[in-house]
């Protein structure tokens, strides 16, 4: 029995042998993860690793803290902290890996199916012996190997995308958690500039100089300051907080320091007349919507080449009926699954319908896209004439008026505490620019991002500084 | 003696220039060509060249209207004008006047001249002129709309009478009055006596000069024209102290002196280290037995002062408006007081936002007339000025009445600083002082205090060097 059922073995293993040498998947070394890590490269030339060894993991961490130690930490290597560090992203590699499992399973051939019957009555036997193998695979595992070849690649590039998208989230919030210290340090100083005029305004009336009620209104600046820095300080936490998550810091890591202030604006925005077909060739989206499509296809495909002949299955089979000396009558086994009742136009009307909703997907993808990133360079522009308006025209007139004051005051034209009100309208002028400055280089993140895939994610709240009502003074 | 031919070509009066580039020569031609002034100093007197004599007056920083006569009459051509007016060295003005300058020219006349006097109208709205305070046809009087038709924009309008009462008068116009007035358009009057006169006796110096007032934002140049009450520029003929001259006269001159008051309030002027006498009013010469000495008169709005005094006391003695504030230039009106309120460690804080505050006022406001700090363009500070002994910390309707014993007949010169004989100055006593007795009750005997409050007096600080900041 041995003999013959080796015999079996051996012929199904040509077929198998045959599959194999035909180009049937294995798992890669780097997991698929080879072609993310350069995807990342190229983009926006940071590093991606997905360390699966400790000996890897400890290098990465020491790496981490290097970037870390790093005083003040930079937008770039907050991105790259956040790349190596972020948890939420590693796990996203690990999707990778499910989906290169996928690949390699369905490269592989469906194990042969040997069947035995044996009956026996007395001295009489009936023993059945088949292995059989399902034919119909050998058509359809190229098709099926297609479709998950290109689910892998796609898997590839939505991890690419997502590392591309922490990073420019990242990138945002360090910018979002710089010009909120920014803030806050001004707010200090407007506070101890406060703190004098209330102080003053105590004097003024302990002087006899002053009555109750003036001094009260005096104190209102004081007041103010002491709201709009507690303001300050909440939107500081806030951005710092979501900075300090996106790089997947805790403990002591957590203490980063960032820099004074935000990168100058720069001269000229760029010109970007060609980006609407840029970002076309360039978004992982639509790369990932095309590969859709395509591996809908090639299902679509497999399920017409099956839509009747679900299992063919054949092998040898050799019976023996009577004495267990006789010997077994060799021949071979067919089984096939009649469409009687289920002609398979139902999988065949389901792939198609999953075909064409693929299809409507990447053409909304390529029209969100188009859009997105004329949004995204759009406001790219219009944050830079604004920042550039605040720099060129708002902070210099309020500094103008501020000398003037200081020349009218010099002339005792007014006093020390119109002096210290008319700075309130500077103070707008300046947190005004330091947030107009903020929005530039989230807006100009927003651009870039725009050229890989789908903006998402907003700065954090804005103080309530460059809301109108503040703005009316005393 | 300066003939009237010097005048008209334009060497008579220093700075003066005949202007006629505006309006042409030919549409002018029947006209006395109008001679502008472009400086605003005090112009030596101008000797009649011809008509009847007189003894001419000196005008504070200002001068005398040439004339020609023209078959008996004196006739004279005044050009409503805008103009550039220097107020004080640091500080002009836009206003409009009268032939270069605000106030306009003085026009002095003797008792019965007939005059006929050229009003041309460059300003950019229509005018008139009203003769304030004399007697002439109701048709001359110059109220627009009511005695008149405005002089439009361009043209020239033709006042002719008798000068029938001796005096001291204005002239301004009497159309848009409230923006052309607040402008700086008016000037002075003066009718000498025909002859001897009981009530107005010769004088060796004879000087006038209008009050008035102006708001010209700091750092601006145009009167705010709506401005009622709470103007910030207070001058003598659009002079403020330090721009001011002095008043320099000869010791044992008899010095008459005339003042109108074109201001919206009343300036109580006084004068240091003599008595004089009120000889004259709006209506005329002063009755003798009306007049007594005086150091101070009040001029109130639209009132003519004429005073008299022998300058028989010499030395530099102050000659003001005795409301302190309008010894001042641009202030702040609202500037809280700051007196006695304690900086110490405050300034630095207020730096951080500020980086050049400076602490001012915490013991008075002396600081303004000693430190020389940046002002807004085109103002001047508060107090200011410098005598022999340091800042005189004055502005405004302040100058000086020099007396001196060398100073020639005729001369206006300044002669400088007047040096007191020894032992004639005030001096530092270096002995010991005593600490004198204090009042201890308050509450007085009518209305005792029930209880004793710690008093206000208890409070005051007394001022401290606090140089440190």
């Amino acid at each position: 029995m041995n003999g013959t059922l080796q015999g079996l073995q051996g012929r199904a293993s040509v077929f198998v042998g045959a599959m194999i040498l035909g180009g049937c998947a294995t798992f890669t070394p780097d997991g698929g993860f080879g072609s993310v890590e350069q995807e990342v490269r190229q983009r926006i030339g940071k590093d991606a690793i997905w360390p699966r060894t400790d000996a890897e993991r400890e290098a990465l961490e020491s790496r981490v803290a290097t970037l870390l130690s790093k005083r003040p930490l930079s937008a770039d290597d907050a991105v790259q902290v956040a790349i190596l560090n972020n948890r939420d992203l590693r796990a996203a590699f690990a999707e990778l890996g499910i989906a290169e499992a996928d690949l390699v399973q369905a490269g592989r051939l469906p194990n042969p199916h040997f069947s035995m019957f044996r009956a026996k009555l007395g001295h009489d036997y009936k023993i059945e012996q088949a292995l059989t193998f399902n034919v119909l695979s050998l058509v359809t595992a190229p098709l099926a190997f297609e479709v998950e070849k290109r689910r892998f690649a796609r898997a590839q590039q939505s991890v690419a995308v997502e590392v591309l998208r922490l990073a420019s989230e990242t990138r945002k919030a360090w910018i979002a958690a710089v010009a909120s210290e920014e803030t806050v340090r001004y707010m200090r100083q407007v506070l101890r500039a406060a703190d004098a005029s209330a102080e003053l305004a105590r004097r003024m009336e302990q002087a006899g100089n002053w009555s109750r009620l003036a001094r009260a209104r005096e104190h209102g600046f004081y007041a103010d300051a002491a709201l709009y820095l507690a303001r300050a300080e909440h939107a500081q936490s806030a951005a710092r907080e979501r900075l300090t998550r996106l790089m997947g810091l805790w403990g002591g890591q957590a203490g980063y320091e960032l820099p004074e202030r935000l990168p100058d604006l720069p001269g000229t925005a760029s010109e970007r007349p060609d980006i609407e077909r840029q970002a076309i060739a360039q978004r992982l989206d639509i790369r990932a919507a095309i590969l859709e499509t395509e591996a809908v296809a090639r299902n679509l495909d497999l399920t017409e080449t099956t839509r009747f002949i679900n299992v063919l299955e054949l092998g040898p089979a050799r019976v023996l009926e009577g004495e267990k000396s006789d010997p077994y009558k060799k021949g071979y086994e067919i089984a096939l699954e009649l469409p009687l009742f289920d002609w398979g136009t139902a999988r065949v009307a389901k792939a198609e319908a999953i075909y064409w909703q693929a299809l409507d997907r990447a053409a909304q993808t390529a029209i969100n896209a188009r859009s997105e990133v004329r949004e995204a360079y759009r406001s790219y522009r219009l944050t830079h004439d604004i920042a550039k308006h605040y720099r060129d025209e708002i902070v210099p007139l309020r500094k103008r008026i501020a000398e003037e004051n200081l020349l009218r005051y010099n002339g005792m034209l007014i006093g020390v505490f119109d002096l210290l009100s008319d700075t309130r309208s500077q103070i707008l002028s300046v947190t005004g620019y330091v947030e107009a400055l903020r929005d530039f280089w989230a807006a100009d993140a927003d651009l870039q991002m725009a050229m890989i895939g789908r903006v998402e994610g907003t700065l954090g709240p804005k103080t309530l500084l460059t809301q109108p009502e503040a703005a009316a003074g005393h | 003696m300066v003939t009237r031919r010097d005048f008209f070509r334009g060497a008579g009066v220093a700075g003066a220039t005949l202007a006629a580039s505006a309006v042409s020569r030919v549409s002018l031609a029947a006209l006395p060509e109008p001679v502008t002034m472009d400086k605003a100093d005090t112009q030596p007197p101008l000797l009649p060249p011809n008509g009847r004599p007189y003894n001419p007056v000196v005008t504070l920083n200002g001068w005398t209207l040439p004339w020609r006569m023209n078959k008996g009459v004196k006739e004279f051509h005044l050009v409503a004008e805008p103009v550039v007016r220097e107020i004080a060295p640091g500080m002009k003005a836009h206003l409009w006047g009268y032939n270069g300058q605000s106030p306009g020219p003085t026009i002095e006349v003797v008792e019965g001249d007939r005059v006929r006097l050229f009003v041309t109208n460059r300003l950019p709205e229509h005018t008139t002129i009203h003769w304030h305070g004399q007697r002439i046809p109701n048709g001359m009087d110059g109220v627009g709309g009511l005695n008149q038709k405005q002089i439009p924009v361009g043209k020239t309008y033709v006042y002719e009478f008798v000068a029938r009462r001796p005096g001291t008068f204005m002239y301004h116009p009497h159309a848009d009055e409230m923006t052309q007035m607040a402008m700086g358009m008016m000037g002075f009057w003066v009718t000498h006596p025909k002859g001897q006169h009981p009530l107005i006796d010769p004088v060796d110096r004879d000087f006038c000069f209008l009050l008035n007032a102006f708001d010209i934002d700091p750092g601006s140049y145009t009167p705010k024209v709506n401005t009622m009450l709470d103007f910030n520029l207070w001058m003598w003929n659009s002079r403020s102290f330090p721009g001011i001259d002095s008043l320099n006269v000869r010791l044992n001159d008899k010095v008459r002196i005339r003042i109108g008051n074109l201001t919206m309030t009343n300036h109580p002027i006084h004068l240091h280290g003599h008595e004089f006498l009120v000889t004259g009013t709006d209506g005329g010469p002063t009755p003798v037995s009306t007049r007594w000495y005086e150091v101070t008169t009040d001029v109130a709005v639209g009132q003519m002062r004429q005073i008299e005094l022998l300058a028989d006391e010499e030395g530099d003695w102050a000659f003001h408006c005795h409301k302190s504030h309008h010894t001042m230039n641009a202030m702040g009106h609202d500037v809280p007081t700051m007196i006695g309120v304690d900086h110490r460690g405050l300034a630095k804080q207020i730096t951080s936002l500020i980086p050049e505050y400076m602490v001012m006022g915490e013991r008075g406001m002396a600081d303004m007339g000693e430190m020389e700090m940046p002002l807004p363009d085109n103002t001047l500070p508060m107090m200011t000025g410098t005598g022999p002994y340091g800042p005189v910390e004055m502005g405004g309707m302040f100058t000086v009445f020099k007396v001196r014993r060398e100073q020639k007949p005729g001369d206006y010169k300044d002669p400088g600083w007047y040096k007191q004989p020894p032992g004639t100055q005030a001096y530092e006593w270096t002995g010991p002082l005593a600490e004198p007795a204090r009042f201890r009750s308050e509450g007085g005997q009518s209305m005792p205090l029930a209880t004793k409050s710690p008093g206000a007096e208890f409070q005051v600080r007394k001022p401290k060097d606090h140089s440190g900041h």
